[in-house]
């Protein structure tokens, strides 16, 4: 027993000299950014989009030599979290890289559900944070270090209201959506306010709702079709679109369907198939016929990775460029981090005009950005296309 | 009732590793709970004053913060590093403060216990909340993890006792978290804070953190109500229908919120003070553990036991089997409600997709973990579930792999879990070993 036990110390104190950190003494700065990511739990497909943009946003600052800040270059870690989309253990995340990992920054959480809670640790320890994908006013709120890479709700429901109202001359309109699910129903609510402002009260003839998971929408899809609408909106995530886009056609609803900017995943197509096809959505990007700095960034990740990147990986890749921005222009680096943090917070919030993939940027007194909504058409290859451009 | 190996008691020549653990076992037998909590203590300031040199001597970037499990997985050059400071942080100086010093700690505790066995016991708890507190302290990611395990062990207790104690299933828990902490939610944000959904504080908010705990009873009580809506149907009847209608509860709660605009709807409750601090949390805990030891282990309790075992048999003894389940479960709901109201304040947001079917998952590995019928096991398995899941989350995916193969081993090897259907007697614990 000894022996073994002796044995074992042994193979300790080698593997330590020997271990290339026990030597790694005078360590140069590191800028660290922290990455809170859904990489497990509901929505995995989030997760890997927001890794793989950040991945490559590293690679880009990598070759770079790093962020340049006051004339001195520093190189840049990416501290990536798995929040498991769990309230909690987005706080955890958030806390851990905060206090442990001592990063200037944070991108994520992507759903609102995360980001909310999330973005109040953030804010109590003056921790810049932005955050790609959540629409819940929540989230920035009375928050100034809590910052948004997405246009809200409150604006996307008009746009759709007004691009349908101009584009298909309806005035009947219905709303198909999940109750249960925060981003569905705040939109279907800002959507109907919109269209009854433009089309006069009771002009949403049907307004029907299902819960999460449900599968069948024969019921629903039944009552918007015997309702007299002209056309349906559903603010619903990939997996849904395709079964209801599919049930409504097998019920015969032959009428256009529009969705909102939770369409604009690559699952969609795939699941959906042909019955997508010259479908509208808005969204904040478009893949299909995008140019400039826009196109180099789809053509690399799908190069990279194998498939066409979505609007969360877009706007991941943006609000990594938000901050590398704001790190680049906050004067000097301190040393001390928290001094540090603030710097760069009053950096994002000067940020203007900054020039995205996703559209140009500015951020409000809350920390939300003026961006303008792309609608999107799926075409007839199954590819998301431009169509048009609608600004606040 | 005893589930001890036999290899313990055999008293042969020994080989191997399990000789070594029985060497081992035998060596340190004679340190008394002092002894370790001393030790722990010594540990945790020796990591306090010299944590930072050592972690900047052994190449190590901070403190490893729980254990090393999370700079180990993220860097194997670092496995070596991490694992000298644990041994030198803490097995170590546990071990060696432990067992040098475990005749005096036997003296000492000998003394204090004679003194009165319950001023034993606080002494013993105060010296474990400065443990924790010593140890917190070097992060505030250590507190965060501290608290949601310590709502986690409230939580399992307080479903070990239906679902252990009593032997029902039941699939509520979440529900019933859910409706402690919006109720306390509602409680705090309505009478002490400025926000946006119910507008100016009706008290000062300074009166706030002095009546937390008013609502985290309040929380209690309405997770109690809700299970009286539960109790009074299914318990009518014998047999399973617990489970189901238990599960529909859970659902019902969880869409009720969702439709209830006042509380924020799917988009949930936010901004609620911040109240829940480590002393707070951790007296709500030793509270919990202490009141649900004692109620499992009345006559109360032994009439839970009894029900299970034989319900028929129970009646006939004279036990109102039936009463005794009513009040079993709304106990159970009581706990589950008081942690809810607690988790509501750490993450200071709620939101109805929080009280799902992953959260009963989480909640139910925990009990099953841990072990039925037993106050130990579901400490045990609250910490360990908790903690594992929080170490290995570097592994991202294969956490899910990891975590729920260790849950089929246990269920293969000890179906019960690891420590059930034992007592959890306080006062042998803090008794001297000699």
């Amino acid at each position: 027993m000894k022996r073994s036990l002796s044995l074992i110390i042994g193979c300790l104190v080698i593997a330590l000299a020997l271990s290339p950190n026990a030597w790694a003494w005078g360590k140069a700065k590191v800028i660290k950014i922290g990455i809170n990511a859904p990489i497990t739990g509901d929505i995995p497909k989030v997760g890997e989009g927001t890794k793989y943009a950040a991945q490559m946003w590293l690679e880009d600052v990598e070759a770079a030599g790093g962020l340049e800040i006051d004339g001195k270059k520093y190189k840049v870690e990416l501290v990536i979290e798995d929040n498991e989309a769990k309230a909690e253990s987005a706080v955890k995340a958030n806390t851990k890289m905060i206090t442990q990992d001592e990063v200037i920054a944070i991108v994520g959480p992507q759903s609102s559900k995360q980001a909310v809670p999330a973005g109040g640790v953030a804010n109590d320890w003056a921790t810049p944070m932005i955050t790609p994908w959540s629409t819940n006013p929540d989230s920035t709120k009375d928050r100034p270090y809590v910052f948004r890479g997405c246009f809200l709700d409150p604006f996307q429901g008009p746009v759709v209201a007004n691009f349908i109202t101009e584009e298909f001359g309806a005035t009947k309109a219905a709303v198909l959506y999940d109750v249960a699910s925060d981003y569905p129903k705040g939109l279907a609510e800002f959507f109907k306010i919109a269209w009854e402002k433009i089309h006069g009260p009771g002009s949403v003839v049907a307004f029907e709702s299902f819960t999460t998971k449900d599968a069948d929408f024969s019921s629903q899809l039944t009552k918007i079709i015997q309702s007299g609408a002209e056309v349906i909106f559903t603010p619903q995530y990939y997996n849904e679109v395709a079964l209801i886009v599919q049930q409504a056609h097998e019920l015969g609803w032959q009428k256009p369907i529009v969705g909102s900017d939770s369409w604009g995943s690559a699952e969609t197509v795939n699941l959906c198939g042909p019955d997508c096809y010259g479908l509208f959505f808005s969204s904040h990007y478009a893949a299909a016929g995008a140019t400039g700095s826009t196109k180099a960034f789809i053509d690399r990740y799908e190069k990279k990775y194998g498939y066409v990147p979505d609007d969360v990986a877009a706007l991941t890749w943006d609000s990594l460029g938000i901050v590398q921005k704001a790190i680049e222009s906050m004067g000097k680096l301190t040393g001390n981090i928290e001094k540090d943090r603030t710097a760069v917070r009053n950096a994002l919030a000067k940020v203007k005009d900054f020039e995205g993939i996703t559209g140009k940027m500015t951020f409000t007194e809350d920390g939300d950005p003026i961006k303008c909504a792309v609608i999107v058409k799926i075409n007839d290859k199954g590819e998301f296309e431009f169509y048009k451009s609608v600004c606040p | 009732m005893t589930n001890q190996q036999p290899e313990i008691q055999s008293n042969g020549p020994s080989k191997g590793v399990k000789g070594f653990f029985k060497a081992f076992r035998s060596y340190f037998s004679c340190v008394p709970m002092l002894g370790w909590l001393a030790g722990i203590l010594a540990a945790v300031l020796f990591e306090r004053f010299l944590g930072d040199l050592i972690a900047e001597a052994l190449g190590l970037p901070k403190v490893p913060v729980l254990f090393g499990c999370m700079i180990m997985l993220k860097d194997l050059h670092l496995m070596p590093s991490a694992l000298a400071f644990l041994i030198g942080v803490y097995f170590i100086p546990i071990l060696l403060v432990g067992r040098a010093l475990a005749s005096v700690f036997n003296a000492l505790a000998g003394m204090i216990y004679k003194i009165s066995p319950m001023f034993s016991v606080v002494l013993h708890l105060a010296l474990l909340y400065l443990v924790l507190h010593l140890w917190a302290d070097i992060s505030a990611y250590r507190v965060m993890t501290l608290k949601f395990t310590l709502v986690a062990i409230m939580l399992t207790l307080s479903l070990n006792v239906i679902n252990g104690y009593m032997g029902e299933f039941s699939c509520s828990h979440p529900g019933f978290m859910a409706l402690g902490a919006y109720a306390a939610s509602v409680f705090t944000l309505v009478l002490f804070t400025n926000d946006r959904f119910f507008g100016e504080a009706v008290l000062s908010p300074s009166l706030g953190v002095y009546f937390f705990p008013v609502a985290i009873i309040i929380g209690g009580f309405t997770a109690a109500l809700g299970a009286l809506v539960i109790a009074i149907p299914s318990f009518r009847t014998r047999g399973d229908y617990l489970a189901i209608i238990s599960l529909a509860f859970m659902f019902i709660v969880k869409s009720l919120i969702e439709n209830l605009e006042v509380v924020g709807g799917p988009r949930g409750l936010g901004s609620q003070p911040n109240y829940a601090s480590l002393p707070m949390v951790f007296g709500w805990t030793v509270l919990c553990i202490w009141v649900i030891n004692n109620f499992v282990r009345s006559t109360l309790g032994k009439a839970l036991n009894a029900v299970r075992d034989d319900e028929s048999a129970a009646d006939a003894m004279t036990v109102n089997t039936r009463r005794t389940k009513m009040v079993g479960f709304l106990f159970g709901a009581f706990w589950a409600g008081a942690a809810g109201g607690l988790f509501a304040h750490i993450l200071r947001y709620v939101n109805p997709a929080s009280f799902g079917l992953q959260r009963l998952a989480e909640i139910l590995a925990m009990v099953y973990f841990g072990g039925l019928n037993s106050v130990h096991g579901s400490i045990v398995g609250a910490v360990s579930i908790s903690l594992l899941g929080e170490a290995l989350r570097p592994l991202e995916l294969f956490k899910w792999i990891i975590i729920p193969l260790l849950l089929i081993l246990v269920m293969i090897f000890r179906p019960t879990g690891l420590i059930a259907f034992k007592e959890f007697d306080v006062k042998q614990l803090v008794r001297p070993k000699n």
